[in-house]
């Protein structure tokens, strides 16, 4: 993502209008597929997207370098999101305890606890297990998701992600860390089932 | 995961993943983990978790309309002509 935010940014400075363009369409592509892991809404990662170049192209001067231009499109990006009119469809913002998280079988063959066979590349390519990955993300209370999304999808470093949320580093690790937990526990049963298949 | 201890482990996992949990904290998850099957196996289920988010693309964006492309770059080139004046 910022290899193409920078490349982006300098193909906006440059002015030539094959470059610009090229360059909207990079930005474009960033914010709607974040737009669309965060509202999981077609229409609604359009309307982020739109919404968020629009400001963009009057705002241009003010980014002195591609992490300031990243930080900024995804703060708007976010907000754009938030206020979108499908927005019943973020489930209710709820705290996520980590103890509830916290698998309570014991022992090497309980459910929770089998080893994973499969790699992330297969999970990904993997048609319902990409599935329920996206249905998991969706299911997370919105401010565990953006934070997920922000850092293992869109791939920022903790300080940038809490600097678009705007909360503290701290608070930004501790909602990652459940996040992931609610996120690997939606998966488990899924993983096991398709590790089955395969060994069948 | 039966014991507190396990309980004190579970929630160092993720900073643990990203390099950015303490040396101190970082030897005693190490240690736990090298007497704890349950505690590798959970760790490891969240690393393909992690690494499946970093994977995961979302779908395509569709083509800009013609009108909002036209209103885009002419906003664009409107900032970058004051700019270059400047």
């Amino acid at each position: 993502m910022k290899s193409q935010v920078e490349q982006a940014l300098a193909n906006l400075k440059s002015g030539n209008p094959e470059d610009v363009e090229r360059a909207l369409e990079a930005l474009q592509g960033v914010v709607y597929g974040f737009g669309m892991k965060v509202c999981g809404v077609r229409e609604d990662a359009e309307d982020t997207a739109q919404e968020t170049l629009i400001r963009l192209a009057r705002q241009l001067k003010e980014f002195p370098d591609a992490r300031a231009l990243a930080v900024w499109l995804y703060k708007v990006a976010k907000t754009q999101c938030l206020m979108s009119r499908r927005k019943s469809k973020f489930a209710p913002a709820q705290m996520l305890s980590l103890d509830a998280l916290m698998p309570k079988e014991s022992g090497p063959a309980a459910p929770a606890m089998k080893s994973w066979k499969i790699t992330p590349e297969e999970m990904v390519l993997n048609k319902e297990l990409r599935s329920k990955l996206e249905a998991a993300v969706l299911a997370l209370p919105k401010p565990y998701r953006l934070v997920l999304i922000l850092r293992d999808m869109e791939q920022l470093d903790t300080k940038e992600v809490a600097e678009v949320m705007g909360i503290s580093a701290e608070t930004t690790k501790m909602r990652l860390h459940r996040a992931r937990v609610f996120l690997r526990n939606a998966l488990a049963g899924y993983v096991q089932r398709a590790q089955g298949k395969d060994h069948a | 995961m039966p014991d507190r201890h396990c309980k004190q482990i579970f929630a160092m996992l993720s900073e643990y993943l990203d390099g950015e949990l303490p040396v101190k904290n970082c030897r005693e998850l190490e240690r736990h983990l090298k007497g704890c099957r349950p505690c590798i196996a959970y760790l490891e289920s969240l690393k393909t978790t992690v690494e499946a988010c970093r994977s995961y693309k979302a779908p395509r964006a569709p083509a800009l309309s013609k009108q909002v492309k036209a209103a885009l770059l002419a906003a664009v080139h409107k900032v970058i002509s004051i700019y270059l004046s400047e």
